[in-house]
């Protein structure tokens, strides 16, 4: 299986002198290609932490992380962009959306950077994006007149729209209902259907326990990793306990 | 509590306080700077009038005087205090020499006078009345300034040596408006002099009350006394003093409201965007229940401090620069007597900055009010939209780059925020356009004729001789047959008497020749042509009561002449008070004649005129170029330096408001630029919507400013030169300069202020502005 995302002996601190810790403490990842894996542990282990590093968006005091056969640490800060803006995705729990945008305008503002000669296209695909997360009647609207859980559906038509080879998530049902979770999950849930890797940060056993791969962290480390077969819609009860009961084993 | 909050706010941003700071010390510099100079120059004025005894009414005569009437009519007329004759001895400049150069080229009516007996002192430096010796003169002051003369140097007048024993402040012809000026020597000496020049009078008087100045003019004119020259009053003396300095005032004043008004709006776009930033806080803050009073009062005390500080630094600084600001009232009106008054009022000056920038934070505070506490809780920012903006969609965008698009759809969609930035990008285009435009004006050859003088290439002054007019006849002839003479014009000014409304009749000066080779800018109407029509000075329409259309009587041999009025112009020569009408005279004595001549080739005006000047002496002729730059000369290169000087300020006001702007944009805007970043967009995308945005408003503003400039810039120009007693003012427009090089200065300045201000968006990181 080709390796989308390799992670080696990531560290990373903060703080200077004696305040100076380690939030990454030699981590080390990988990913396959159409891998749908998650990322738990408690609050402060650095989960994000980890999401930002793989991702390219914050730089890394030691290791390496290869995006793709990449070296990111060896890019610029604008080849970086250009990976983010056209290879990733990203989802995050309080919708980053921009204020002065309609719905409809945020999702296709990255495409549009690019390619604004299509712009026809763009609006199009994202429609149908839209469309398929039952958002199409909302395009008009300012940011502040949707609900969160649009919002949010908003956010990943803007995550989907360059068709990236991973999408990053981090807590993206956390500031939902259950109901509008589960609805976002299954949206994650198609993507990674249809051949996009997905890396989930949360702390909601329903949310890990629909992916394939779940890695927990404590103090910097990943402690424990468990795998599940490829969810199918009907088993989720039965991978509730799986998961929670590796989450007592190790005391999370 | 108060303390605390300020000062930490303060401290996390510094550049956008000091820049605030500076404005607001700089206009408090500039108020009290003003307030000091009002009182020290009317004080200067008061005392300098006072000390020297000015005349309250003056008659310049030339020709027959007869003293004895005059003397009877004092003595008669019982508001008379004093009365005089004193007597000026025009020389020719070619005649005043000092040890490097003579006044030959010098434009101004020089003459040689002896001290006043009862009144109308010449004052040395100290304000002391001159006792002056045999072989000793006294220079006008006006002769230090541009190095002429020196202490204890020579001067050869007509031939005779002096000693330059000192300057002389005149308190009737110090400035450089009067055209006369007086050099003072013994009585001795002038007479030995005397015959060399011609000798003009100035019948001088005193009144017991100044305020029956009015009817002692009627009174002297309906007397049929000498009137042979202009007449001043003790008023219009106070004016012409006033009037330089007067004019530094004026502009300083000027800047002062603009400065003020850039604070201003420095101190509105910090607020906004603070209370943009705080929405949420302060909406919390009312749903806890406390008061709008409350929470006005901590923002009121950042600026409160902060303009307290920027007023203390600025009245510092008035008091340093007041000592080079007032050298030129010292030099030419010496030392007021009120200077201690000038302290108070420099306070009262800061004061009024002060309470106006803590008003203005009150009213912009007023937004308050209107912040709803659940909206702003529950989504941190006004729902108040831009209507503009939301039609403005990035979906139907196929014409700009979408940095662009993001940066023009930002201005349109906060314009409260950017009307403040406009705001100030539009004075500063004011700034930039309207001294240059008046320069431009200014400096034209075709000014002239606004000013009253027809636009020609040379110009021969015959007066203060006799037979004026066979002089003119025998240069004309010269001029007949000169082929590099294209054409020419001879102007003859003679006195008239003209009946007023209540059966009075007062004296004025027309002008008579043929007006159309030579035409001015007239304001109304159009130049005389008929023998029955006549056109007035602006002044004299002023004076007379009269309009285009309105008719005026003349007096001539006894008998009634009806003129009907036929146009207005402007003029400044003569005091302002000419007319000019094309009818035949042979009845009145010739006061002075004018030829205009205009040469084929213009390269030879400087020939040209040193030819005519070696053949006719008693005529004093320049080229048009030389008269403009003598008499205007002082004026244009200051207006010069005075636009050289505004653009500077204003590409530095842009350079930092624009700076100021971006930055706090900048730390506002964090949070979206990191998300930006996160889905891709790069350091330059974001630089270049920044960018994107500060242009657009440039642009907006380099076009409002230029339509203000050329309307209400034109009309405050037009107030200033018709200072100068012109009207019927329009800009001439040097378009390189003013629409092309300004704006590209102004364009230069927004893009090195956004690059240096948005440098920051490099540092922001994703990671701490999106925390998960
Ligand atoms: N910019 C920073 N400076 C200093 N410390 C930081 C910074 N960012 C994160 N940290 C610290 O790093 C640790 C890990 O942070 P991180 O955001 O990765 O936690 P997390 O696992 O995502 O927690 P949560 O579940 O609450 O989101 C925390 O203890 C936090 O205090
Ligand atoms: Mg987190």
């Amino acid at each position: 299986m080709k390796k989308i995302i390799i992670g080696e002996n990531i560290v990373k601190s903060f703080g200077e002198g004696d305040e100076k810790r380690n939030v990454l403490d030699v981590v080390s990842v990988e990913i396959n290609e159409g891998e749908f894996v998650s990322v738990m542990g408690p609050s402060g282990s650095g989960k994000s932490t980890l999401m930002f590093a793989l991702s390219g968006m914050d730089g890394i005091d030691d290791g390496k992380v290869v995006f793709d056969g990449r070296d990111l640490s060896a890019l610029r800060e604008n080849e970086l962009a250009d990976i983010r803006r056209t290879e990733m995705g990203f989802v995050f729990q309080q919708p980053t959306l921009l204020k002065n945008l309609n719905i409809l305008d945020n999702i296709i503002i990255p495409s549009m950077r690019d390619n604004r000669k299509n712009a026809a296209e763009i609006t199009e695909k994202a429609r149908a994006l839209m469309k398929k997360v039952s958002i199409e009647e909302l395009e008009k609207r300012d940011i502040t007149q949707v609900s969160g859980g649009q919002l949010q559906r908003a956010g990943i038509c803007r995550a989907l729209m360059s068709n990236p080879k991973i999408i990053f998530g981090d807590e993206p049902t956390g500031a939902l209902n259950s109901k509008s979770a589960q609805e976002i999950m299954n949206i994650f849930s198609e993507i990674n259907a249809n051949g996009t890797a997905v890396m989930l940060v949360t702390h909601d056993a329903t949310v890990a326990a629909r992916t394939e791969r779940i890695m927990f962290m404590r103090d910097g480390k990943i402690v424990s990793e468990m795998r599940l077969p490829k969810f199918i819609g009907t088993d989720i009860n039965d991978r509730m306990e799986k998961v929670t009961a590796k989450m007592r084993e190790i005391g999370i | 509590m108060y303390y605390r909050i300020i000062r930490k706010d303060i401290l996390k941003s510094k550049v956008i306080t000091l820049t605030t700071m500076i404005f607001i010390a700089a206009a408090a510099m500039l108020v009290s700077l003003a307030a000091i100079l009002v009182v020290n120059l009317s004080g200067a004025i008061d005392t300098l009038m006072t000390q020297a005894k000015t005349p309250h009414f003056m008659q310049m005569h030339s020709g027959e005087i007869d003293t004895g009437r005059l003397t009877a009519f004092a003595e008669e007329y019982g508001n008379v205090d004093e009365f005089q004759v004193l007597e000026f001895l025009n020389v020719d400049g070619a005649q005043i020499i000092f040890e490097e150069r003579s006044l030959a080229d010098n434009v101004q009516d020089n003459g040689l006078s002896k001290q006043g007996e009862k009144f109308d002192y010449l004052l040395d430096l100290d304000g002391n009345v001159i006792n002056v010796s045999d072989g000793e003169i006294y220079v006008p002051i006006c002769y230090m300034r541009d190095n002429t003369a020196k202490v204890g140097g020579k001067a050869v007048i007509c031939g005779k040596e002096f000693t330059v024993a000192g300057f002389l402040r005149d308190s009737q012809m110090n400035s450089m408006l009067s055209s006369s000026k007086r050099f003072l020597v013994s009585e001795n000496d002038y007479m030995e002099i005397k015959g060399l020049g011609s000798t003009e009078y100035l019948i001088e008087f005193r009144l017991k009350d100044l305020s029956a100045l009015g009817a002692f003019e009627t009174a002297y004119t309906s007397a049929g006394l000498e009137t042979n020259g202009p007449t001043i009053t003790y008023p219009l003396f106070k004016m012409i003093n006033a009037i330089s300095d007067g004019l530094m005032i004026a502009v300083i004043l000027l800047v002062s409201a603009l400065v003020v008004a850039i604070a201003f709006m420095c101190i509105r776009f910090t607020l906004l965007a603070k209370i943009e930033d705080d929405y949420r806080e302060i909406g919390v803050m009312k749903a806890i229940g406390l008061r709008v009073t409350d929470i006005k009062k901590i923002y009121l005390a950042k600026y409160a401090a902060i303009a307290m500080v920027g007023c203390i630094l600025g009245f510092a600084l008035s008091f340093v620069l007041r000592g080079i600001l007032l050298e030129n009232i010292r030099l030419y009106m010496g030392e007021s007597e009120n200077s201690s008054f000038a302290l108070l009022f420099g306070i009262i000056g800061i004061l009024l900055v002060f309470l106006a920038i803590i008003a203005y934070v009150n009213g912009v505070l007023k937004r308050f009010r209107k912040i709803s506490a659940a909206e702003a809780i529950r989504f941190g920012t006004s729902q108040e939209k831009s209507a503009g903006a939301k039609h403005f969609c990035l979906s139907r965008n196929r014409l700009f780059d979408t940095n662009i698009f993001l940066g023009v759809k930002d201005v349109l969609a906060r314009k409260s925020i950017y009307v403040t930035m406009l705001a100030v990008l539009v004075i500063s285009a004011f700034i930039i356009i309207v001294p240059q435009n008046l320069y431009t004006t200014i400096s034209s050859k075709s000014f002239i004729t606004y000013m009253g003088i027809g636009s020609s290439d040379m110009r021969i002054d015959i007066q203060q001789t006799d037979n004026i007019s066979e002089k003119s006849v025998e240069i004309l002839k010269t001029m007949k047959g000169d082929t590099t003479i294209s054409k020419y014009a001879v102007l003859t000014t003679k006195t008239f008497k003209a009946k007023t409304e209540d059966g009075l009749e007062e004296s004025i000066k027309i002008e008579l020749g043929d007006h159309s080779i030579f035409p001015l800018e007239y304001s109304e109407g159009r130049a005389p042509v008929a023998e029955d029509e006549i056109a007035l000075s602006v002044i004299n329409a002023n004076e007379l009561d009269k309009k285009v259309g309105d008719v005026i009587p003349l007096v001539i041999e006894g008998k009634e002449k009806k003129l009907t009025v036929c146009g207005v112009y402007s003029d400044i020569t003569n005091g302002g008070k000419t007319a000019k009408a094309v009818f035949n005279d042979n009845s009145a004595d010739i006061m002075w004649s004018v030829i205009y001549a205009e040469l084929m080739d213009k390269s030879l005006v400087g020939r040209t005129a040193s030819e005519y000047a070696n053949r006719f002496h008693f005529a004093k002729i320049s080229g048009i170029d030389d008269y403009i730059s003598q008499t205007f000369g002082p004026t244009i290169s200051s207006i010069r330096k005075a636009s050289f000087a505004a653009i500077a300020v204003a590409l530095i006001i842009t350079l930092l408001v624009t700076l100021l702007f971006m930055k706090m944009l900048v730390a506002k805007d964090r949070y979206s630029i990191a998300v930006m970043k996160a889905f891709g967009f790069t350091n330059s995308d974001i630089t270049a919507q920044y960018v994107s945005r500060s242009v657009f408003v440039l642009i907006v503003g380099i076009v409002l400013g230029t339509l203000l400039a050329n309307t209400l810039g034109e009309i405050l120009a037009g107030i200033l030169i018709s200072s100068f007693g012109a009207s019927s003012f329009k800009f001439a427009v040097n378009p390189l300069s003013a629409y092309l090089l300004s704006p590209l200065m102004m364009v230069c300045s927004v893009l090195i202020a956004t690059t240096i201000g948005t440098s920051g968006v490099g540092q922001i990181k994703i990671s701490e502005n999106i925390k998960e």
